[in-house]
């Protein structure tokens, strides 16, 4: 295995997980402060590409057309969100985490089929839009630019996040409300309209990350599912509803897939699944995590 | 005492319901066409899935949505033994039920580490996984193309005489299912389910009884799916899917979870409606992902949870019911 | 000793809840341990039974040590808590739980066919009646009110067949006259059953009703420790805590 090859494996991966880290960061932001596991935000991110995919064959702008496709869709992907959020999970906020989880589960049948119906059961393809068509030489490998993109759509949403919570007095609100629920709506603030606002913030990442994802993967079925596992196998090895777990967890999977891509293609999913098999023994509540007592 | 009487005459006549359901089971296929028939004996079967479904939820509080996936390890166990090595019908039933097992001892030790949603997440993850190794796997389980021609042996192949069949093993495993969650491990259960903590404090090892519970509920689904193969005469890897482990979701959520039957009742609610919907639609994980809404909204408990509600309003002290 | 709690520490991040305890319980003792809010009563209580990891520090059970086991086995020797916001199965009979309770003790958990209640019948009466919860047997737990429920935790922690038995403020919410009863039950499980009581409180009466034994925290170090005169006589402990209701 000369360096050079292992180098470019390891790009790939950063760009897979950082591609990870979009959608997974929203799943983490939404339960860290709500305490729901959306179980239909691989349902949003995968409509999220649909959609991007519609609107920019509609629009047939040149060069631009993807961007505001992409802009768009993750905009309607956030209004779905809001919709979810008031009709649906507003009422269950008393209720157990059953129903919660439940009535997740049914936005992902509900979602799946009305794609199935959309757009029917095809593979659809974006091609990759200009600047990034080609690709960039990594020590004599062809990199797709594209993978560029992700990455520094990664890196930016890491910035953003972390100006959000750590710098604005949103997120103050939002690590109150990690830490103790009735504290921060004690002190005035509404509780109803902070977790609105994080759920359709962290719809609107998963439409985002759907659409940037459509030039990089296919856009098919079952999406939904093969991202919320991989999401949750980030966020069982990086600890649950911790920002820089997310990020390492991400970073892990990208990495573990990549290189299991190179080992034996067909097993690239087992990979993580052993990885995630392995943190459960060791340490049940991730790296980052913290143990329940 | 009075609520010991109370409680006498309620399970006397909870056994009249029984006694008439399999009075009625028993004369259904000599006044069912073949075409009813097979519904009947699709809803027995998955009603057994719905069980072992219950079983962990219901029972014990933890929501598997991997369920479907050790029914079709049981279907294929069976597939796999009957057509390629011309095994013993029955013993391969046997090696499903094993197999299933085995797999749920393999799984469920991974998922018994998590409790609540983590808990449910990592089912629906394993029961994907053994989805995808099923359908890639081309050589060995055929891929997308399924198995066919799997036969159960002449004296089984008539329909009705399999029916009476599949009616035996369903009401052995109901008896032995409503044995269980009566039994000493069966309130174990459903003190896991009540006060985690409180059962940890009495000198249990949560993990351990989850994963007995787990590979007992594997089991049961394995045995539904090795006996329902045989009738169908082919298996296909969507019964591992994640929609598939939908379905005893949505009928123990439908019927009542809180009651032993309640998951009975929803499934064959769900199995009639299902064959009458695929007349005009295959759309059936919209209206699977509806129902769950309505239930949760409009019909919190179930059918049968709405329906004990109503009567414990017309007592002064409610006390806690089984089915 | 029959406990033995040898310098614990537990450390939450930078917070010291518990810094460097010492205390030993003596067999048949009833043995309290006070002190003001944040003192660390209860997770010293969680480190003895395992609910939290200790961070430093040894604890002995009947000689043997117990520091790295899990709660449940910790159980399985005979040490049974209650906690301080009651814990119990709200959708079970009282009958049902302490039945529970029983079956966990005698390991016969594991029977999937007979059914659970044809078995201890004569020892979960027995308790009820001990408790005084016989006539509400077959009343599902949440029917109960706040001092029955309390009573029927301890109920579930008789069930445990405990030798020695920490109670988390066993008198807290409620009525004098609950109190009371609570406090003659605590007198007779200690002189007729011969159990060994460790409990937290901050109901002074009571403490000084029943405990032979009292420990005093403060700020999660051990201030006090001997019969209830000689504490009571602390001029320490009166500095920091005795203000009024002793």
């Amino acid at each position: 295995m000369s360096l050079d090859v292992l180098f470019n494996q390891f790009m790939s991966g950063i760009a897979r997980g950082a591609l990870l880290f979009l959608v997974a960061s929203g799943l983490s932001l939404t339960f860290g402060v709500l305490r729901v596991l959306n179980f239909a935000h691989g349902s949003l991110y995968m409509l999220g590409a649909f959609l991007s995919y519609s609107i920019w064959k509609h629009l047939l702008i040149p060069v631009v057309g993807f961007y505001v496709a992409t802009i768009i869709a993750a905009l309607l992907i956030a209004a779905i969100g809001l919709v979810i959020e008031l009709f649906l999970l507003r009422r269950l906020y008393s209720r157990g985490w059953p129903e919660q989880l439940l009535a997740t589960y049914a936005v992902v049948l509900i979602i799946t089929d009305a794609v199935k119906w959309g757009w029917g059961g095809e593979f659809l393809s974006i091609p990759r839009p200009k600047p990034f068509t080609g690709a960039v030489l990594l020590f004599d490998f062809p990199f797709p630019s594209y993978n560029f993109f992700i990455i520094l759509l990664g890196l930016g949403l890491v910035v953003f996040l972390w100006w959000l919570v750590y710098r604005t007095r949103l997120g103050d609100i939002i690590r109150a409300a990690a830490h103790d629920r009735e504290m921060v709506s004690a002190l005035g603030i509404p509780i109803p309209w902070l977790f609105t606002w994080i759920f359709v913030l962290g719809s609107l990442i998963a439409g985002l990350s759907g659409a940037v994802s459509a030039p990089y993967g296919a856009i098919a079925l079952g999406m939904d599912i093969d991202i919320i596992i991989e999401c949750f196998a980030v966020v069982v090895i990086g600890g649950m509803g911790s920002l820089p777990g997310t990020l390492l967890g991400s970073f892990i999977v990208g990495q573990v897939y990549a290189f299991g891509i190179m080992i034996k293609p067909e097993l690239a999913l087992a990979n993580i699944f052993i990885v995630m098999a392995v943190v459960l023994i060791i340490r049940p509540w991730g790296i980052f995590g913290k143990p329940e007592r | 005492m009075d609520m010991h009487r109370a409680f006498a005459r309620r399970g006397s006549k909870a056994k009249w319901w029984v006694l008439i359901a399999i009075v009625v089971l028993a004369i259904a296929p000599f006044i069912l066409s073949e075409f009813y028939l097979s519904i009947l004996c699709e809803a027995l079967v998955m009603s057994l899935l719905a069980l072992s479904f219950n079983m962990l939820f219901g029972y014990m509080g933890q929501l598997s949505f991997g369920q479907a996936a050790f029914y079709g390890m049981g279907g294929y166990t069976v597939a796999l033994l009957i057509t390629k090595l011309h095994f013993n019908f029955w013993l391969s039933l046997l090696a499903a039920v094993a197999v299933a097992g085995l797999l749920g001892g393999i799984i469920g030790f991974f998922c018994v580490r998590l409790r609540g949603i983590y808990f449910s997440i990592l089912t629906l993850a394993f029961g994907q996984l053994l989805f995808f190794i099923v359908y890639k796997w081309h050589d060995f389980t055929g891929g997308d193309d399924g198995i066919q021609g799997v036969f159960p042996p002449d004296y089984l192949k008539s329909p009705v005489i399999y029916y009476f069949f599949i009616l035996l093993v369903f009401l052995g495993v109901v008896f032995l299912l409503w044995r269980l969650v009566n039994s000493p491990f069966g309130k174990i259960m459903q003190g896991m389910r009540d006060n985690a903590v409180r059962t940890e404090f009495l000198g249990i090892n949560i993990a351990r009884y989850q994963l007995i519970a787990f590979v007992i509920a594997a089991a049961i689904a394995g045995l539904a799916g090795a006996v329902w193969v045989p009738f169908y005469r082919s298996v296909a890897p969507f019964y591992l899917m994640w929609i598939k482990s939908g379905e005893p979701v949505m009928a123990s959520i439908m019927g009542g979870p809180a009651t032993f039957f309640g998951p009975i009742l929803g499934m064959f609610i769900m199995t009639f409606f299902h064959a009458w919907i695929l007349g005009f639609t295959h759309f059936w994980p919209v209206i699977m992902g509806a129902l769950i809404l309505v239930v949760i909204f409009f019909l919190p408990g179930g059918i049968l949870g709405f329906a004990q509600g109503r009567m414990t309003n017309r007592r002064k002290k409610g006390p806690p019911s089984k089915g | 000793m029959f406990l033995q709690a040898e310098n614990l520490v537990k450390e939450f991040g930078k917070l010291r809840a518990v810094a460097g305890v010492s205390l030993g319980v003596r067999k048949g003792d009833v043995h309290a341990i006070i002190g003001p809010n944040g003192a660390g009563k209860s997770t010293f209580f969680n480190l003895l039974t395992g609910y939290h990891t200790i961070t430093e520090g040894r604890v002995l059970f009947k000689g043997a040590e117990i520091t790295r086991l899990p709660s449940y086995k910790r159980c399985q020797l005979g040490l049974t808590r209650s906690f301080q916001i009651t814990s119990i199965y709200p959708k079970l009979t009282v009958y049902e739980s302490v039945l529970m309770a029983l079956l966990a003790h005698r390991r016969m958990t594991l029977n999937f066919f007979a059914s659970a209640s044809r078995f201890c019948a004569e020892d979960v009466w027995r308790i009820l009646e001990d408790i005084g919860l016989a006539e509400q047997a077959h009343v599902q737990g949440d029917s109960l009110s706040h001092g029955d429920k309390k009573r029927l935790e301890l109920a579930i922690t008789l069930g445990n067949e405990p030798e020695l038995l920490l109670l988390d403020e066993p008198t807290c919410g409620m009525s004098p006259e609950e109190t009371e009863t609570t406090i003659q039950l605590i007198n007779k499980l200690s002189q007729e059953k011969g159990l060994t009581i460790l409990f937290t409180e901050h109901d002074m009466g009571v403490v000084f009703n029943i405990a032979r034994r009292i420990s005093v925290l403060h700020q999660g170090q051990l201030l006090a420790d001997g019969p209830p005169e000689e504490v009571r006589s602390s001029a320490e402990v009166q500095k920091v805590y005795l203000g009024g209701a002793a």
